[in-house]
């Protein structure tokens, strides 16, 4: 273990909550200093805790975070008086007169919303896309034959600004919309920005969601502490056993990407796609077990996505978290300006109560999917995944009319297992194809994977010399294969409404702590660690 | 009450919307359903429903529609 990481910004690998200095030494330390201070006392030790955290993480850059939170902190406080002062002014004026005199005061919170909107969005514009932004200016100078270069800016990011930024605007517009109150407490307010667990990938939580859970922060209880910990090492196993055992095999496929025809692809799109899954959603059980051993409920980011009979229906159980507040924060208010309700109602008059609502959905839909591709990254395979999720959900809405009257005319039972299960195969083939863009090196790279699945498409390829070039073997094949089974039995269970958990708590200690070393076993033996394996930083801590 | 459900039934029909509770969350409801509702809504009941109104606790029943409704129209 390297000493090193007491310095600040030297702990970068404890972004990830399977590293040696996060599980051994950071979080028990945490937990034993948490049990020993006084109930009162723990929620200031949280603050302390995961501003101690973001230091080892980001260093430095930890000043973004505490201005980022100040910032917030004042404009709530703005906010919040200018509605006293309406509230004040009002309640004198006879009830016809008051619609009018409140309009002054909206548009002047209107305004420190706008305010807060610009500074925290346009940091993170600045910071994460300028270097994008700018790289695009050349190249239209050079295609229009400029001899004018700029110079490509370089920022340095601080880890999770795309998580916590979000978190901050929504809490700017939740106070304006009089959803929650203003915080009058500086840490608590730092608490919910900052808590260590989910400021790396989330998930984005919601004032309401957890501020108040984080400053009633209690002693840790047994029942607590088991589960929790249970969690952690689902997500762990997910994550050590699954994800990084495929990290190389991914790697390889698509670092290596002309080296192999179409069968090997298919192979790195599917296993890039397990991959996500398995890394994303295992970190988010990480949280979720840290989060319950603190007595916290924390928002689920995952529901099983794998089960979604449409896109859209994939994207209400895939991070969640974000999908929610493009919805809250884009998509309602777009189609709820006043020309959107215009176009909404004259297009139903025109074209029906199926496709009138879609004219104005659809833009709203663009402007959601646009900004998910972006906020994913700064390049325009991201803005193609948007755009290309963006296709299929309005698709989707668009044949739903002719598919049910087509389905109803040929009796086929749409409730029926074996048309579920043809509509998850369906869903579940768009979205490897959409992680294929996704993961490659660039849009054009993207296209070219996606070409030569149908044009170089030979079995013989699937041998495994082949995995052995890729840096795997049949062991690692086997792991991966019974550990997928696992979690495939698990999520079948718990999708057909049985809580494994809930079940396993109530099994007697022997049984619990079983459960519990079995898994600690299964992972210290398959887990793709130490000697031949690199540690894989969290994928979405990138983003 | 009964107007409420007609609309309903006008955009949606199929779905039991007297008894239904959870009409959001059951995904019974679309988000392109809830953008022509909020549209029918503002016209028959002479309303502004504004984004923050649009909620899964607003939109699960009938009830909670016409609760909304009542509310709207006294502000």
């Amino acid at each position: 273990m390297d000493p090193t990481f007491l310095l600040a910004g030297c702990g970068k690998d404890m972004t990830s909550f399977f590293s040696m200095t996060f599980l051994f030494l950071f979080f028990p330390a945490c937990l034993l200093v948490y049990s020993i201070v006084p109930k009162s006392w723990k929620k200031y030790f949280l603050l302390f805790a995961s501003y101690l955290f973001y230091w080892f993480v980001s260093g430095t850059l930890v000043v973004y975070l505490i201005l980022s939170t100040l910032s917030v902190f004042l404009l709530g406080i703005w906010i919040d008086r200018i509605q006293m002062q309406m509230k004040e002014h009002i309640k004198e004026l006879p009830k016809e007169e008051r619609k009018i005199a409140k309009q002054k005061f909206i548009h002047r919170q209107q305004r420190v919303v706008f305010l807060g909107v610009l500074l925290h969005i346009g940091f993170l514009l600045v910071v994460k896309y300028s270097g994008f932004f700018v790289g695009n200016i050349n190249l239209l100078l050079s295609l229009s034959k400029s001899t004018v270069v700029l110079d490509i800016p370089q920022f340095a990011m601080p880890i999770g600004i795309s998580f916590f930024t979000l978190q901050a605007v929504s809490y700017i517009i939740d106070v304006y919309h009089g959803l929650v109150k203003c915080d009058r407490s500086f840490f608590r307010l730092a608490l919910f920005m900052s808590f260590f667990p989910q400021i790396v990938e989330g998930p984005i939580c919601r004032y309401s969601q957890t501020a108040e859970q984080l400053w009633q922060a209690g002693p840790i209880k047994y029942n607590d502490l088991t589960l929790g910990l249970q969690r952690m090492l689902y997500g762990m196993m997910k994550k050590i056993v699954i994800a990084d055992r495929l990290n190389p095999l991914v790697t390889g496929i698509f670092d290596k990407s002309n080296s192999y025809g179409g069968v090997i692809i298919l192979l790195g799109a599917v296993c890039y796609t397990i991959q996500l899954y398995m890394d994303f959603s295992g970190v988010m059980d990480a949280v979720a077990g840290i989060g319950q051993i603190f007595g916290l409920t924390m928002p689920e980011n995952f529901e099983r996505p794998f089960f979604s009979r449409s896109i859209s229906e994939f994207w209400k159980r895939w991070h969640i978290s974000l999908g929610a507040w493009f919805r809250d924060y884009i998509f309602y208010p777009v189609t709820s300006t006043k020309r959107m309700k215009q176009l909404t109602s004259s297009a139903r008059k025109k074209l029906g109560n199926h496709f009138g609502p879609l004219v104005a959905g659809g833009i709203a839909l663009f402007c959601v999917w646009f900004c998910n591709g972006l906020w994913h990254g700064a390049a325009w395979s991201f803005i193609f995944f948007g755009m290309y999720h963006f296709t299929l959900i309005l698709l989707e809405s668009m044949t739903a009319p002719a598919a049910a009257a087509f389905n109803a005319r040929l009796h086929i039972n749409t409730d029926g297992k074996p048309y579920r299960f043809m509509q998850i195969i369906r869903t579940t083939i768009l979205v490897v194809i959409g992680e294929l863009f996704f993961r490659a090196n660039g849009f054009m790279a993207g296209l070219s994977l996606f070409r030569r699945i149908f044009t170089s498409l030979s079995i013989n390829e699937l041998s495994l010399q082949t995995f052995h070039k890729l840096g795997i073997d049949g062991h690692d094949i086997l792991i991966v294969g019974i550990t997928v089974i696992i979690v495939f039995i698990v999520s079948l269970i718990n999708e057909k409404g049985i809580s494994i958990r809930e079940t396993l708590a109530k099994k007697n200690i022997v049984v619990r702590w079983g459960v519990l070393y079995a898994l600690i076993f299964y992972i210290i033996i398959f887990g793709a660690y130490g000697f031949g394996y690199l540690p894989v930083d969290p994928m979405y801590a990138q983003f | 009450m009964e107007r409420l459900i007609e609309i309903l039934e006008d955009i949606r029909p199929g779905t039991d919307y007297e008894n239904c509770t959870d009409l959001v969350d059951g995904h019974f409801l679309s988000s392109l359903d809830i953008i022509a509702l909020v549209a029918e809504l503002e016209d028959e009941y002479d309303i502004t429903v504004p984004a923050v109104e649009i909620v899964p606790a607003n939109f699960n029943s009938a009830a909670a529609m016409m609760k909304m409704i009542e509310r709207l129209q006294e502000e």
